[in-house]
């Protein structure tokens, strides 16, 4: 069966992250300037307006703690239907403090999900050459 | 004090009918509006000479609502916009009259939020969306495509941190049901909610439940704004703009950065300094209710109570029409109707008035009252009116 849910689109400034992600590697943008991290990329760091912006991988070890999330009880968007209820959870990084990577928490009860939880990224095939980053509750 | 303080005011307030689903197009319900703001002022149409409103490409336009009017106007503007619009919209006026290039400007927002295009109703194209979105691609393919769901990655961590609890979220819904119970013309009316009710309601999206979010109704309502001078001549006790922070922002990248901070934060201490005024001078309030949580924060950011302290604030009954900052007074957009935030501002400007004399819907001897704008975590602006 085909994929349902939507597949990232990528652009001029996301793609990078994206192809990074086809190949199970999380990449983020870096500005050369003022050395933060700028995510959602863009063409301009939110932090100081450089242009000068490169990308760092990060590989495909990405662990985190849960900052934040929600859990949808209703479908929002076409494709979800059999993902109810739905973890939609905020991620800090372990290693790069001032960015949060938005995704699923997959393969959990909704009540084992709290603030503070470790959690590791893996990667979903979801077509024969898109993945997507996801998040896996690992303690 | 600011430069504009006192010199300009609201004169006229009004709205069409609510409903679920009006049978006519925006601009027959913009055209009810504005005629009932219009006659409210005591004006005439000819009298407006600018035209402004703001949409989700779901509206008529300024220039169309003239002209059904039967006026030519001088200047129009439609903007794309949702919450803080209304505060945005009347800081624009006021320039433009400032500037002496108008004098009289009405402002209008008409949908049909219920029976046209819904916000919360889904149905959009997920590419669209991803497109149209600022980071788009990393919130839609996770089925994030609501504010309900964007805005409660906020409400999770600040409930986390500040021990605000689901209790402390229904104490919102309940204050202002209540009010809802004393306005016929609310969508609630006729149905109260108790704590116990709103506690055994399941989440739709936690840590909200359909409660927690605000309704959807078609309507239109309009604002006129002129000069303190002009305002004299109206039917109308003017209520008098005294301070503004319109429209502020905060990056949006913050979604993947900084859940702590919201453009509110900014907001607050500009449109004080502005005034004049503190917290404590304030005597009724239409804080912007597009989800309960919402409004907690905002009264942290608008200092009603100090971080920590904002729940406790609301369940001892402070946004109760006895309480201390009687709040969304005719029921507001979880319980009244939803125009994006103009129907709270109808409502206090009749609260200033003391248009309900001596009935159980006027807050005695209010005479400063604030309105709060939030377009999301990202965009906010307030204003502060008087008597
Ligand atoms: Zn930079």
């Amino acid at each position: 069966m085909t994929y349902q849910k939507p597949i990232p689109l990528k652009n001029i400034d996301n793609a990078p992250y994206w192809d990074a992600a086809d190949h199970h590697e999380l990449k983020l943008q870096k500005c050369s300037d003022c050395s933060n991290y700028n995510h959602p990329p863009g063409p301009g760091c939110a932090k100081c307006g450089s242009t000068n912006l490169t990308w760092e991988n990060f590989g495909g070890d990405v662990e985190g703690k849960v900052y934040s999330y929600i859990i949808s009880y209703r479908p929002f968007l076409p494709g979800f239907q059999n993902d109810i209820p739905l973890v939609i959870a905020q991620v800090e990084l372990d290693n790069v403090k001032d960015v949060r990577i938005i995704a699923n928490i997959i393969d959990c009860e909704a009540k084992e999900v709290e603030i503070g939880k470790t959690v590791k990224m893996v990667w979903e095939d979801i077509t024969d050459d898109r993945a997507l980053p996801q998040w896996k509750i690992i303690e | 004090m600011s430069k504009i303080t006192d010199r300009y005011a609201i004169v006229g307030v009004g709205e069409s009918e609510r409903s679920k689903n009006s049978g006519v197009t925006p601009l027959h319900l913009a055209l009810d509006a504005a005629k009932a703001a219009i006659s409210d002022a005591g004006l005439a149409a000819k009298d407006i000479d600018g035209f402004m409103s703001y949409n989700e490409n779901d509206s008529c336009t300024s220039h169309q609502l003239a002209t059904n009017l039967g006026v030519r106007p001088k200047y129009v503007k439609d903007i794309l916009g949702g919450g803080s619009s209304t505060e945005l919209l009347i800081a624009d006026a006021i320039s433009l009259i400032e500037s002496g290039e108008l004098n009289t400007v009405l402002i209008f927002r008409s949908m049909n939020g219920r029976s046209g295009s819904r916000m919360g109703g889904g149905g959009w194209d997920s590419n669209m969306l991803q497109q149209n979105i600022d980071g788009g691609s990393y919130i839609i393919p996770y089925g994030a495509a609501s504010p309900g769901q964007w805005f409660g990655l906020f409400a999770t961590r600040h409930m986390y941190e500040t021990g605000i609890t689901q209790e402390h979220l229904g104490h919102v819904c309940v204050s202002f049901y209540e009010y809802a119970q004393r306005n016929p013309k609310a969508f609630f009316h006729g149905k109260p909610l108790t704590i116990d009710d709103y506690l055994n309601t399941p989440h739709l999206s936690y840590p909200f439940t359909k409660h927690d979010f605000c309704l959807e109704s078609d309507e239109a309502n309009a604002i006129i704004v002129t000069t303190a001078e002009r305002a004299r001549d109206c039917k109308q006790k003017p209520v008098y703009v005294m301070g503004m922070s319109s429209r502020q922002c905060h990056p949006h990248s913050h979604y993947w950065s900084d859940l702590s901070q919201v453009a509110s934060d900014y907001v607050a201490p500009e449109v004080y300094r502005s005034a004049g005024v503190k917290p404590e001078d304030i005597d009724v309030a239409s804080i912007y209710d597009c989800f309960s949580w919402v409004v907690l924060r905002q009264l942290e950011a608008f200092g009603f109570a100090p971080r920590g302290e904002v729940g406790d604030f609301v369940a001892e009954g402070n946004l109760r029409i006895d309480g201390k900052l009687p709040t969304n007074t005719a029921g507001g957009m979880l319980s009244e109707g939803y125009t994006h935030g103009m129907n709270n501002v109808l409502e206090i400007v009749r609260q200033l008035r003391h248009q309900y004399g001596a009935t159980d819907r006027q807050v005695n001897n209010c005479e400063i009252g604030i309105s709060t704008g939030w377009a999301g975590p990202d965009i906010a602006g307030a204003m502060i009116l008087r008597n």
